[in-house]
Formats: structure tokens, sequence, C-alpha cells
């Protein structure tokens, strides 16, 4: 049961709920489109994914288990505090490990781990136009949208291609959905592209500062923008994670002291110690990596 | 048309989770365009409504929208009373208003009467909740678009051929088209506007007595 008082179930009250929930609906209907909603104020500033809170306030119901991740970790801020904010408002069951989840709320990442049909992925958008930088006016940009005319985001990329040789987009790589709608997939990085087409989860993405709702249905073609001669190429390390050896997941490098020492570890926190469990072991593995967590507590 | 009192039936027993139940439910079919569901959060409907399309109602309708209702629900005393007293949603004349326009299948508007949205706005649109008399996953439609992995079978009784053509022919005019709930007694499903139909083109037996071929 939830154990805050005076609120209703998940924070929002029902109309604003049933509003979003028909943005939703429309959203679903018409992948990658961006919805308008009348965006409500949540208890922290937008920016901290507000947009993805309203969503999940929405769809979130009492037997649902929750899991929120920030950059992949369980463990950050972010993510510790919207798990807490419906722990506490709507009182589910949360956890940390993907495949227990129903919903999982994300800031930047999709996990490594396949998704599968009825866990819903709600991501937080901070600029949900992909065509924002090249066109600022939304006038504009509805306009370019409604005659799918893109051009000027392949421009972008190949720009990239005259300066670097490459295309040098990392992440908030952009998207079509459906051979319809331009998306921007938020600022996931472009690893990630890939996980999103033909995922057997619904993916529906909340944008609380500008007031957008999008969504991608399961099993929808999700494919990445690219030339035939610079075709979409996503991250690689030479590295492999410092603490589960994996050599296929997306890696953070992590700065270890003044000196410059460093090691990359999963960006997915939960994929990590998954691994460990099934024990797999990286090149740390005769660091003191207990000592390490022991000096992290202490220091909180 | 005044609220009659004496028509009032009772709504959700808990609102909240109820209307999160079955939008949940309403979002599953449409992000899986032909899945059925049952939604079993009230005991009765009011006369002329089946159970899913009142619990669709409870979940989705407020002020905020419009919504249009066929002939006969329109002249349905309990209907109208509980849509106000329930929704308070407002009750237009004309399907092309509407938000939500909710129609038997024997009183269907003509899907150009709905409103289609426009380029800019696609979400603008209708959504059209049909009552119709059942659903199954025969084979008589094969549905493939976002949400289905590869084809799914599915097929709704009781439309009339016009209108399946209609439907079938709406799907060029995309990202302008009208989304469809399907009701029939407890179980729901939907077409969102995405998902391409493939009539079936040999002979069958038709089920019920109208004739299927479209």
């Amino acid at each position: 049961m939830s154990t805050a008082t005076g609120y209703n179930f998940a924070y929002l009250d029902e109309q604003s709920k049933r509003m979003i929930r028909r943005a939703i609906l429309k959203g679903v209907a018409i992948p990658g489109y961006q919805v308008p909603f009348g965006g409500r104020e949540m208890p922290l500033p937008h920016g901290w994914g507000t947009g993805g809170m309203q969503v999940t306030a929405s769809v979130i119901g009492e037997t649902d288990k929750l899991k929120v991740i920030d950059q992949g970790a369980d463990d950050t801020t972010n993510a510790v505090s919207i798990r807490r904010f419906f722990a506490h408002t709507a009182g589910v069951e949360t956890t940390e490990q993907t495949a227990d989840a129903t919903l999982i709320q994300t800031r930047h990442r999709i996990p490594e781990r396949p998704l599968q049909a009825d866990q819903i992925l709600i991501y937080q958008v901070p600029i949900p136009e992909p065509l924002r930088f090249i066109e600022p006016r939304e006038s504009e940009t509805r306009k370019m949208h409604a005659l799918s005319e893109y051009g000027a985001m392949q421009v972008k990329l190949y720009e990239d291609v005259a300066r670097f040789g490459h295309i040098a987009t990392s992440y908030d790589y952009p998207v079509m959905v459906n051979n319809r709608y331009m998306m921007d997939p938020s600022p996931i990085p472009k690893f990630d592209n890939p996980k999103m087409s033909m995922m057997p989860a619904l993916q529906l993405f909340g944008a609380g500062f500008e007031k957008r709702i999008y969504a991608v249905p399961p099993f929808t073609q999700v494919e990445s923008l690219d030339f035939d001669d610079h075709p979409f190429e996503v991250q690689s390390w030479d590295e492999a994670c410092a603490i589960c050896g994996s050599d296929h997941s997306f890696l953070d490098e992590v700065i270890t002291d003044d000196n410059g020492s460093k090691m990359f570890v999963c960006s997915d926190t939960d994929y990590c110690r998954e691994r460990v469990e099934q024990g797999f072991v990286g090149t740390a593995a005769d660091l003191p990596i207990a000592d390490l967590s022991i000096a992290e507590v202490e220091t909180n | 048309m005044a609220v009659s009192s004496h028509e009032l039936i009772a709504g959700f027993a808990d609102p909240v989770q109820a209307s999160q139940q079955v939008f949940r439910a309403a979002l599953k079919v449409m992000s899986e365009p032909g899945t059925r569901v049952e939604v079993d959060y009230v005991e009765q409907a009011p006369k002329g409504l089946d159970l899913s399309t009142w619990q669709l109602a409870l979940s989705l309708l407020d002020p905020d929208t419009r919504v249009w209702l066929s002939p006969t629900l329109a002249s349905s005393d309990a209907v109208i009373s509980n849509l106000r007293f329930h929704c308070q949603c407002p009750l237009v004349e004309f399907p092309k208003d509407a938000d939500f326009a909710i129609a038997l299948n024997t009183e269907l508007p003509q899907l150009a009467e709905l409103n289609w949205g426009s380029a800019e706005y696609p979400d603008r649109s209708t959504t059209l909740v049909v009552q119709v008399p059942a659903l199954s996953a025969e084979p008589f439609w094969t549905l493939s678009g976002p949400g289905i992995e590869h084809t799914r079978s599915l097929r709704i009784a009781g439309l009339p051929d016009a209108f399946r053509a209609e439907l079938i022919k709406s799907r060029q005019r995309f990202p302008l088209g009208i989304d469809t709930f399907w009701c029939c007694d407890n179980r729901l499903t939907a077409l969102p506007r995405t998902t391409k139909i493939e009539p079936r083109t040999t002979a069958i037996e038709p089920l019920n007595t109208e004739q299927e071929a479209c």
C-alpha cells in the first residue's frame, strides 16, 4: 500500500492520468509521432525525468514491479529518487532486476538484457524533436513531419561525414519509426539504437518540459539513419568490463585515481551483477573491489 | 436529455485501480492489434452498452472528451444518463466533432464522417468504439503492422461489407486515420490506423448470417 497520505495513487490526479492515457493511446496508434499533452508539475524539476514520471504514474498499477535506471545504473541519484517516489506514492514493489520488472523507467539507456513481451520501457526525454537543432520553429518542424521532409537531417549527418570522415553523432541518433516518422530516441547511446527495432516490449517516451508523449509499439521497425556508403555503426571498445569481463555491453570509462588510471565497466549495473553471479570475471577481479564498495558505503 | 436518476447504475467499485487496469487492457490491445482481452471490473453496464464499452468509457472519458453516440445509444435514457453522471462527457450531434464515437455495428457512421485529424496533428482524430456481436481469432482478416510480429488473425462479426472495405482502404491515408476499439460483452480488441488488413480471399462458410466477403 501507498505510504504517502494526501495524494492520489501514484501522485497524479485521475483527470490528469486520463488525459495522459489518451495521449499514450494516440502515440501508440501513430508510432514515432509526438503527441502534445498537458504536462503537469511534478515535485522535482524539469530535466529530472518529469515526463517519464508522468507516463509511469499514468501506466503503473498496484501489481506492477518498477525498475528505474539512470545511465544504466539502478543506484544513481535520479534512479533512486524516482524509485522511492513511486514506492512511496503508489506503494508498488520495486526491483533492480531487468527480468523481474514489468515497468522500467529509464534515463539514457536500454537494458542489455533483451526485454520481453508485456514489459513496458518508459524513456525520460529532454528534447523530443529530432529536428529542433536544425529548425527551431515548432510550426515548421510540424510541417516537416507532416510532409515527411527529412532531408535536412541527412544533410546534418552528411556534414559529419564531410568533417570527420564518419557519422560522429554518438547519442540521440535519429531513427525512422515504421518508415514514416523521424524520432528522437532520447539521448541513448547509438549503441542501443538497434535494440529499439522489433523489440517485444512496448516503448513509451515522455518529455515533461516540452510536453510531448510518443511511443513505439512492440515489433515495430526502427531504423537508424545512414548512407549507403556510410552505414550505421555502433560503438565498440577494445577493452572489456573490468568487473564481469563482458566484451559486448556498453562500457563506462571510470577514472580510478588522480594519476589518470582508469577502468571500463558495464553501464548496466544489473547486467554486470548478473554476469558476476554467473561466474564471469574481469581483469579487476584481483583488485580490491569489495574494499571499494565498503569505502563507498562509508563516504555515504 | 437530462440525467434520469432511476437509470443510474454503479461505476467502478475502485475507480482508481479499475481505471488503470482497463487502461492497461486498452493499451495492450492498441499496441498489439487484434489481441483480445477481457475486462471485468463492473458487474453491469447501462442497457445498450456492452460491459467492455462501459468500462472503456469509465476509464477514458471525462469532461474533456466530446462523445458521439450512434442513434440507438443516443436515444437511450440509460446510456445518456450514465455517461453524463459518471463521465460528464459532452455529447455531440455530428461524428466529425467527436473525440470518441461509440456505435453499434448496425449503425456505423461512414469513416469519412469522422474526424481523421490533420497532417500536422494526426492525433486529433476520432477514436471509434464499435460494439459487435462476436470477436474471434478465426482467420477472416490477416493483420500485420506495428505491434504484430508476423501476422495475427482476427474476425470481427457483423460489419457491413461497405464499412469493411472503407476501413481497409483507410490505411492508405496514414498518418491520418481512425483508431478503433471493438467491444463484445466483456471482451475488447483494437485496430489502430497502422494495422494493415488482408481480407481472406477464398470462399468460406459464414459464421453468422451476414456475408463475409469484402
